[in-house]
């Protein structure tokens, strides 16, 4: 987690931040008009992009992803529910990269078949927070309901990142190398949490996104009668208090 | 590309910082209230603002898309709010008076939102945004990122056009083949622009640095904002306006 900070430090990184951020949302702004449900989510072939940056750039991924939906926002969509897109776009950039690095020593290219089991338990997660943080968010707000929105990003953003995630990487991986703009060529990464403290973290994501999803989508649909008004708000609040823990000990 | 409008209004001529608080207490505006007449002086409100600032232009290209945000938010929440006058039932979901009475709340909240936005967006430059950022306590590095991206979406966005149509040209049909197959033919898109755009990281770090980037911690800018007498007054104003509508309603 304290490489999100250090990496200010970085003038490479700080350069990545501006060029995911503004690649990212060049890429989405061409989209806004095939909306999905107004003023909320369009299909977004650039949703595989934050994954991408991420097993790349790492913490600047994270940020860029974060500044780039903002930026895509000013053309016609800034509100309060930007501050959640943003959030929810960070851990979309956040996540993978972490999980990668648990998981795998090497480098993000998927080449055999446990490279893509490692792809798909980085990616998944950050997927499932992404799309549990941003519909939780705009439902507490009452704009979207939860059902609506979270499925609707989760499916994009894996639909996405799942078909073109691993064909990009291949392509990109060694020329970043290449080029020396990798993270770990650029700065010091703090080690990798230690085996307990990092698999409780990962085992509360986990327990974070099914359980945010799950509940969520029951609460949103009224599958669990006797709840109180705005029950989501409040149902799903605890698991995104895991998804942020769990986010930060991997 | 952006939606920032060169006009001479007292809107335009506030200090960034007033507009990006104002912006945030025009946003908590709508929040006090979900019945839609209640929401109506809100809305009444925002469209001054838009009308102060001389940018209904921007409204009318966005007209449309603000009615289908209405029309989507009463057919979303009809479904997915729950209420006590079924007026019919589709499967396990129901549709009530509360609902979708709570669903036209909900779309004229979020127009109100989406009117507040164009405000901020058609009197504020992107870099007025980013010194108010600045001077509300955003580290400058995070600042200068996000300056800078928004510097690139435009060169970026000249470039994934121009790939787009020379891929266009060797045949690719981004509109056919199933879901799968469509999202695939992004591949040739995303590549060349990707490379483009990374390709000068290096260079573009050596001349940040060479010009000091990161030397020294206190800047000067060339453009100063004082904050005037309007500024305050605005605030007030609007904080006032927060505080009265969440007491009234």
């Amino acid at each position: 987690m304290r490489e999100l900070l250090d990496m200010w430090r970085y003038t490479k990184m700080v350069v990545l931040v501006g060029l995911a951020a503004g690649l990212y949302a060049a890429v989405l702004i061409p989209f806004k008009p095939i909306t999905i449900i107004p003023g909320f989510t369009e299909i977004r072939p650039a949703a595989v992009l934050p994954v991408v940056f991420s097993l790349l750039f790492g913490p600047a991924a994270a940020w860029g992803s974060a500044f780039g939906n903002i930026i895509g926002d000013f053309f016609g969509t800034l509100g309060l529910g930007s501050i959640f897109g943003a959030i929810g776009n960070f851990l979309y950039g956040y996540i993978p990269y972490r999980l990668w690095r648990r998981l795998s020593a090497g480098q993000p290219v998927i080449r055999s078949g446990r490279g893509l089991l490692v792809y798909l338990l980085a990616v998944i997660p950050a997927c499932i927070a992404c799309g549990v943080f941003i519909g939780w968010g705009v439902d507490l707000l009452g704009l979207v309901p939860f059902a609506a929105l979270a499925n609707i990003i989760l499916v994009n953003n894996l639909l996405v990142s799942l078909i073109l995630g691993p064909i990009l990487l291949s392509v990109l991986v060694p020329r970043v190398k290449r080029w020396g703009l990798a993270y770990g060529d650029i700065m010091e990464m703090e080690p990798v949490s230690s085996v307990r403290l990092g698999g409780v973290g990962h085992l509360l994501l986990w327990l974070g996104v099914i359980g945010g999803l799950a509940v969520g989508n029951a609460l949103s649909f009224s599958l669990l009668p006797g709840l109180l008004k705005g029950a989501v708000g409040v149902g799903v609040a605890p698991f995104i208090a895991l998804i942020i823990i769990g986010a930060f000990l991997v | 590309m952006f939606l920032y409008l060169e006009r001479d209004t007292p809107l335009h001529t506030l200090n960034p910082v007033t507009k990006i608080i104002g912006l945030v207490l025009l946003l908590i505006l709508p929040l006090s209230t979900t019945h839609p007449l209640g929401l109506l002086p809100s809305l009444a409100f925002v469209l001054f603002l838009l009308y102060l600032a001389k940018a209904f232009r921007n409204l009318r290209r966005m007209w449309w898309f603000v009615l289908l945000l209405g029309a989507v938010s009463i057919v979303l929440w009809s479904f997915f709010r729950q209420g006590q006058t079924i007026l019919f039932r589709l499967g396990f979901l129901s549709v009530s008076r509360e609902s979708v009475l709570y669903g036209l709340g909900m779309g004229i909240r979020l127009n109100v939102m989406l009117i507040s936005g164009l405000v901020f967006l058609s009197c504020t430059k992107v870099e007025e945004f980013t010194l108010g950022l600045r001077k509300l306590g955003l580290p400058f590095s995070m600042s200068f990122a996000l300056s800078l991206a928004f510097r690139l979406v435009p060169l970026f966005f000249t470039t994934a056009s121009t790939v787009l149509q020379a891929q266009r040209a060797r045949g690719l049909d981004l509109k056919r083949g199933s879901v799968i197959q469509r999202v695939k033919k992004y591949v040739p898109l995303l590549i060349p622009i990707f490379v483009y755009a990374v390709r000068n990281t290096d260079q573009l770090a050596m001349a940040l640095e060479s010009r000091g980037f990161g030397a020294r911690r206190e800047r000067t800018y060339y453009i100063e904002y004082q904050m005037k007498k309007i500024d305050l007054a605005v605030l007030l104003f609007l904080g006032a306006a927060d505080v009265i509508s969440f007491w009234l309603l």
